[in-house]
This record gives C-alpha cells, sequence and structure tokens, in this order.
C-alpha cells in the first residue's frame, strides 16, 4: 500500500529511490544516504545528532563509545595499542580455524600436516607465517599496551580493575602463544614445551607439581595426550576465556572513557567521562574512519612483513629420544629462562613469577599517589625503568649466549650448520655447495657468492674462539663437501687445534644435505631477501648482474 | 454501498480514466528526484572522496583475502584417491570389448571398454545416488534402489533416471605428452581412441562428466512407460 501511494506521490524512479533508501537505512542501522553522505564529507550533525542511532540500534557498535575527548584520539596518547591488540586477536582467530582445516593434532599427523602445508597447499606457508608473527605480535603489543598504561599512570582509581583485567589479558595471551608452540610437533615444539611444563613440576609440595605436570602433559612424558591437550588449551578454552576477560576490559574502558593526557585535568580528578561539546569526536564518521583506515594499514603492513621478512620456524619431526643443542623457550620467556640459571627451580620458577605477577596485578592497589603526571611519579617510572631493564637483561641471560656456551669446536659447527633450524649452509643450498675439501687457513678463487659468503662465516667463527679462547689455538676449520648419492651431498665438517698444554684436538660432525630439500625455498629466498636490504644495494646489484 | 461494490467502482474508473491516472504519477523531475532521495550536496570532496578509497582498498583487501582462502581450502587430491588420477597401466592390459565391466572401488568407476575406446562410468546412479549393479544376464546395469537401467555403455535405458551415467575423463598418455581423452561433442559423449596400445591409460575421477539427458539415449526403452 504504501509503494502505491509512493509511486502515486513521487513517479516510479522516485519511490525506487525511496525504497533503496529505507534499504540503506536500515543496513545501516538508522543513517540514510543524504546523512550518510553529509557524514563523510565532512559536515557538522544536525540537532539532535542522527549519528548516534546506530549506536543504539546495532550491536556491533552499541559496546562502542559515542564520541571520545579530542586529546585521547591523538596518536601519540595511546598508539593504538588496545585496538591493536584487538586486531591481532582477530586476526590470529581467522588464521587460525583456516589452519586447523589442514592440521589433526596426533603425533603420526601434526607433523606431516605441516610439511603438506608448506609444500602442497596455496597459501599454507603464507598463513602459518602470518598466524605465527600475529602471535609473537601480539605479545609484544599486549605488552607494550600495559607499558603505555604504566606509564601515562592510566591504572589510577577509577580504572584499578580495568588494569587487572588487563594483567590477565596479558597471561592469557602469553599462554595462548605459548600453547600453539607444541602443534607442529617438531623438536623446537616439543622440547620448549617439554622445559616449560617441567617448570610446573616445581610446585610445592612435590605432589602437587607432579599431579599439575601430570595434568598438563596427559601423562609423565609429552605424547598423544600432551598435544590433544596443548591444542584444546590453545583452540578453545584460552580463546574463550581470553574473549570473556576482554570483554570485561572493554566494557571499563568504555565505562569510564579513556584517560585523557595527566595535563589535562587537575590531579585526583577523572574528567573523562566530562568532555565539553566542542571537544567531542564523535566515533561517525570520525574514529570510525580512522580506526578503520589505521587497521586497513596494518594489515598491508602484516601482509607485507611476513612474505618478505618472516617464516614461521619448522624444525625436525619431535623426537623424544633426542634434545637439540641449544633448545630454548619462546622468546618472551627468555627471562624466566635467564632467572633458572641463576636458581633454584622453584624459586625462579614457580615463586618468583607468581610474586610478580601477583604484585603487577596489585600496582593500582599499592600505588597511593593520586597524580598521573609524569613529574610527580619519579618514583613509579624509574622503578618501571628498572623493572625493564631488569626484565631485558635476565631476558638476555636467558638466551644461550650467556653460560650455556659448548665447546668451541662445537659452536664453530652449530654456526655454520646447526643441528636445527637451517643455518647458512643450508640457505645457500644444495647447488652452492662444491664438492672439494675447504680449509678455513687457505684462500680459493670460488666465482660463487654465497658459497665465498659461507667459507667466509666458517673463518669468522674459528676465528672468533682462536682470539677468545686460550684452549684452542691455532685451530683449522675444514669442511669436505662429496657426492654421497645422486642428490645427495655429504657436509664432513672437522676441526682441529691445540689446547694450552700444546695436545691436538679434532671434532668431527656431519651432515647430508638433499638436492629437493626444503630449506632453500623455505629459508633461503626471505633471509637471501632481508640479506640484500642489510648489506645494501651494492650486493643486491651485485646478485642481478650475476656475481 | 458494500466494500466489493467500492472496489469495483475503482477498478472500473481506473480503466475508463487511464490517461487521467498517468497524469497523477508524477514526471521524471530530476529536482524532484534529488529532493525525495535527499543524498546530500551534489558533487564529491575531498574528504569523501578519501574515504571511498579507503572502502574501496578495504573491499579488495577483502576480495583478495577470500579468493586466497578458497585456494587454500579447495582440497587437494593424491593419486589413487577418489577424486585424483588412477594410472591404469598400458592401453594393452584393458579388458576385452566383449567381457563384463570391471568395478574400481577406490576410484567408484566401472571400467567398460567398447570397440571405440574405454569408459570410466561413475559408479553412483544419476537418480538418488545409489550405487547400481552390473547385471550379467540382460547385460545392462540395473540399480536396486528404483530400478533404473542403464546399457553397458552408460547410456539410459529405463526408469526414474534423469540422465545417462556420468563418466569420468579418460585420457590416454605417452610420457607427458597427452595422445586422445573422452570429449564431449554435443548430444554424445566420444570415448578416447587407442592409437597406439603401448599407451598408458588414465582415470581423472576428479574431472566429472555429466551424462546426457534421458530424452537424448540411443537405446532408450520407448516402449515401457516411464
Amino acid at each position: 500500500m504504501g509503494v502505491q501511494q509512493d509511486i502515486r506521490e513521487k513517479g516510479l524512479i522516485g519511490a525506487v529511490a525511496t525504497q533503496a533508501d529505507s534499504v540503506f537505512t536500515r543496513i545501516t542501522a538508522g543513517i540514510d544516504a543524504g546523512e550518510f553522505r553529509r557524514m563523510l564529507q565532512g559536515d557538522p550533525p544536525g540537532r539532535p545528532n542522527p549519528r548516534l542511532k546506530p549506536h543504539a540500534e546495532s550491536f556491533l557498535l552499541h559496546i562502542k563509545p559515542t564520541y571520545y575527548h579530542e586529546s585521547v584520539t591523538r596518536f601519540t596518547h595511546t598508539f593504538r595499542l588496545g585496538l591493536l591488540s584487538t586486531y591481532l586477536f582477530i586476526v590470529e582467530t581467522i588464521t587460525g580455524i583456516l589452519l586447523m582445516i589442514w592440521y589433526a593434532p596426533t603425533p603420526e599427523r601434526a607433523y606431516p600436516d605441516m610439511i603438506l602445508l608448506l609444500t602442497n597447499i596455496p597459501f599454507g606457508q603464507f598463513l602459518r607465517d602470518m598466524h605465527r608473527l600475529g602471535a609473537e605480535a601480539m605479545v609484544a603489543i599486549v605488552t607494550l599496551h600495559m607499558v603505555r598504561c604504566y606509564l601515562t599512570g592510566s591504572y589510577k582509581p577509577p580504572r584499578q580493575f580495568t588494569w587487572f583485567t588487563g594483567v590477565l589479558l596479558l597471561v592469557f595471551t602469553l599462554f595462548l602463544s605459548f600453547s600453539g608452540y607444541l602443534l607442529p610437533w617438531d623438536q623446537l615444539a616439543f622440547w620448549a614445551v617439554t622445559i616449560g611444563t617441567s617448570m610446573a613440576e616445581a610446585v610445592p609440595p612435590a605432589v602437587v607439581g607432579e599431579v599439575v605436570n601430570l595434568l598438563a602433559r596427559g601423562a609423565p612424558d609429552i605424547g598423544a595426550n600432551g598435544l590433544m591437550r596443548f591444542y584444546l588449551l590453545h583452540v578453545l578454552f584460552l580463546p574463550l576465556l581470553l574473549v570473556l576477560f576482554f570483554f570485561v576490559h572493554y566494557y571499563k574502558v568504555v565505562h569510564f572513557g579513556i584517560s585523557l593526557p595527566a595535563d589535562e585535568e587537575e590531579v585526583g580528578e577523572d574528567t573523562a567521562n566530562r568532555v565539553p561539546a566542542d571537544k567531542r569526536v564523535y566515533y561517525l564518521p570520525d574514529v570510525f574512519v580512522d580506526e578503520m583506515s589505521f587497521m586497513t594499514v596494518i594489515t598491508t603492513l602484516l601482509i607485507l612483513l611476513t612474505v618478505f621478512f618472516f617464516q614461521a620456524p619448522l624444525e625436525h619431526i619431535a623426537n623424544p629420544q633426542s634434545t637439540p643443542l641449544h633448545t630454548v623457550a619462546p622468546w618472551y620467556f627468555y627471562w624466566l629462562q635467564g632467572l633458572l640459571k641463576i636458581a633454584d627451580k622453584f624459586i625462579a620458577g614457580v615463586l618468583l613469577p607468581g610474586v610478580l605477577l601477583v604484585l603487577l596485578m596489585a600496582i593500582p592497589y599499592l600505588d597511593y599517589n593520586p597524580s598521573r603526571r609524569g613529574k610527580d611519579r619519579k618514583v613509579a617510572i624509574v622503578a618501571g625503568i628498572v623493572a625493564g631493564t631488569v626484565m631485558i637483561i635476565l631476558s638476555w641471560m636467558g638466551t644461550p649466549e650467556y653460560a650455556v656456551q659448548g665447546a668451541p669446536s662445537v659452536e664453530i659447527v652449530q654456526d655454520v650448520m646447526p643441528e636445527e633450524g637451517s643455518g647458512i649452509s643450508r640457505e645457500i643450498g644444495y647447488k652452492h655447495l662444491p664438492l672439494g675439501v675447504w680449509r678455513t687457513d687457505e684462500e680459493y678463487d670460488v666465482h660463487d657468492h654465497e658459497f665465498n659468503e659461507l667459507l667466509h662465516e666458517f673463518y669468522e667463527a674459528v676465528d672468533f674462539y682462536r682470539r677468545t679462547d686460550p684452549d684452542f689455538n691455532a685451530p683449522v676449520g675444514q669442511v669436505t663437501i662429496t657426492q654421497d648419492q645422486p642428490g645427495l651431498k655429504k657436509l664432513k665438517w672437522e676441526i682441529f687445534w691445540f689446547d694450552a698444554q700444546g695436545t691436538e684436538g679434532t671434532y668431527e660432525k656431519s651432515f647430508w644435505l638433499h638436492e629437493e630439500s626444503i630449506y632453500w625455498e623455505q629459508y633461503g629466498w626471505k633471509h637471501l631477501f632481508f640479506g640484500y636490504v642489510a648489506d645494501g644495494w651494492s650486493s643486491m646489484s651485485g646478485a642481478l648482474a650475476g656475481e | 454501498m458494500t466494500v466489493q461494490q467500492d472496489l469495483r467502482q475503482q477498478v472500473l474508473g481506473r480503466e475508463v480514466d487511464i490517461s487521467a491516472a498517468a497524469e497523477r504519477v508524477a514526471p521524471l523531475d530530476r529536482e524532484k528526484i534529488l529532493e525525495t532521495l535527499n543524498v546530500g550536496r551534489e558533487g564529491i570532496n575531498r574528504r569523501e572522496f578519501l574515504t571511498y578509497a579507503w572502502a574501496c582498498a578495504l573491499g579488495l583487501l577483502t576480495l583478495e583475502s577470500g579468493l586466497a582462502t578458497y585456494r587454500f581450502m579447495s582440497p587437494r587430491f593424491e593419486a589413487g584417491t577418489f577424486g585424483g588420477e588412477f594410472h591404469l597401466g598400458s592401453a594393452a592390459n584393458l579388458p576385452a570389448t566383449d567381457l563384463d565391466p570391471q568395478p574400481n572401488t577406490a576410484g567408484k568407476f566401472w571400467l567398460v571398454n567398447t570397440e571405440s575406446g574405454p569408459h570410466a562410468l561413475y559408479m553412483v546412479c544419476p537418480h538418488l545416488g545409489c550405487l547400481y549393479k552390473w547385471d550379467p544376464i540382460n547385460n545392462q546395469f540395473l540399480c536396486p534402489c528404483h530400478f533404473s537401467q542403464f546399457s553397458r555403455e552408460g547410456h539410459y535405458i529405463w526408469g526414474p533416471a534423469p540422465r545417462s551415467l556420468d563418466q569420468f575423463r579418460v585420457r590416454t598418455v605417452d610420457g607427458d605428452s597427452e595422445l586422445s581423452k573422452t570429449k564431449e561433442a554435443g548430444d554424445q559423449i566420444l570415448a578416447p581412441a587407442i592409437g597406439q596400445p603401448g599407451s598408458d591409460i588414465v582415470v581423472d575421477t576428479g574431472d566429472r562428466i555429466r551424462g546426457l539427458p534421458a530424452a537424448l539415449s540411443p537405446v532408450r526403452a520407448m516402449n515401457r512407460a516411464d
């Protein structure tokens, strides 16, 4: 009936246009085409503001505030770190669900599925790399978000509980990232998680520790049960927990408003929710367009980083019988590993992290200083910087650089051809490894840029230990490359040296490299590209000229 | 006056007075349409253009991710599993043209050799998905569910099935080069010619050719009721 009336009044085209407009208004939950264009053209809203309607009508917008204070929309106030964390969680969810299509959490299938993903699925490696990069970035961004809130004193009343849930979210993020570690079922996964769960064993009394460990692993050691448990933690339990606390956290953020820059309000006051009319920046359209374009740029950046600069590592298939040299935890647990090197397993692995966590959560309840201004918070800011520095030093101590140096000969071979990962020998690949005997005390005239780089790195590694280790004198490194089978080269690494007493020592280790090994494809190009960026334009142009 | 009479009056009135009704419909007036639509200012300013540019970039990104996701999700088939290729060996090993069809359970096809070449008939009845059987007495395929019948070459004979049997493309290859393959030629499906007895036979179970409609079947039983 309405349509007939419309046609009579406005003509056929006019009636169709009216209908189209009403559909448009329904899709945008309350904004008609005219208002939409006025919005994009930068016209001020009418009174009452018709652009608030979607906030009232649509589910997705009802959780966003209708306007922000001008000062908090400045990029340098928040660096958009909270939005970025949420965005990365969404990226992880999408890429994670896609990866689940080709993955089954059993020891028989997990690793072959990884190989399948890398070799036979379009965009398989891309999605895996992106999922891994996103996970690492999420840990970093969530941590930076916390640092920002600490430095601007945003945890102070009334936002204490917001901070508390934020710390919980950080913990969930760490566990989420760590639980994903086991899933590829390679040596890196298996041993990093073995180390991680054996820390839980230190929970006193011994019975409790054992029970915790048994529940996490589903067996005395990690096997099919452990993989299934970590998988469920990773894809279901922890994400649900994180989503729940995200909404608690975000509700508080919207409820109290984002804290203003400290200089803009009196000490002890909180005026975030009393925004003068001339300071309001409405979510529609300004903040919305800003956030969308920000996320488009970030997505592009993430794709470029994934394609050109990052590869998710994949080591050999998990072998419970053999721990590779230099097994480490993920980088965000280096600090814990550092602590474990200098203190007892219970103190460093359970007590200190527990106390740290409780302290972190309790900061807003312990800090009685009402001022959020930097100049009034010298103690807090210095304490924060000291804590950060200690974390960085502990993290450095957690790397193999500190206190786990093996014998020089072992380290040299590990440097040029590690037991796990690629190393320069595998990166340059089969075709850049000419047959013959190559020694570090001789000069060769080889017309192969890549192989020369390998010889150079070999020489540098031997020379480094000659200079730093008194028990490693007149060392010579030698690599013998032979054709072991068609399409299979054998690299026999030998190191000869004299110790301080003048006794000769030798060390020997052999590796094989197949012509069709995927190291080159998986690691080569990205590393090569990265190397060229690092070396500058000259070597890039050299490579183009075929040198 | 009853309601019906009133309606009748209106309808009749409109019939008589069509030109007056046409006049009541407003003429196409640009001004008026714009007013009705209320789409804001004419022209486009920098701010609006940039927003559209962002939206387009975002749309493109979404489209590309969609395509990548489609490629990522598409299943892949190995040779020897259903959906992939089946290598049946040399053409010389094909069964004689007068022998019964041979079932290949892994590939879900019946291999039928004919004078013009081999067919790989998809084991599933095109009616409702039952597995039909070979009936050696009547020299035809018979579906146990609704008794659809098909000839040895897969042509529809009788029954509720809408078309002849589907078949997989058969190729004869010599090394990497393809010699011949099953072809669709208008109202018939031609088996690949066996030129050299040494060439290899490959059945691609990922490439299914739909059977021709029952009406086109050369052996359709006209005397029996459908």
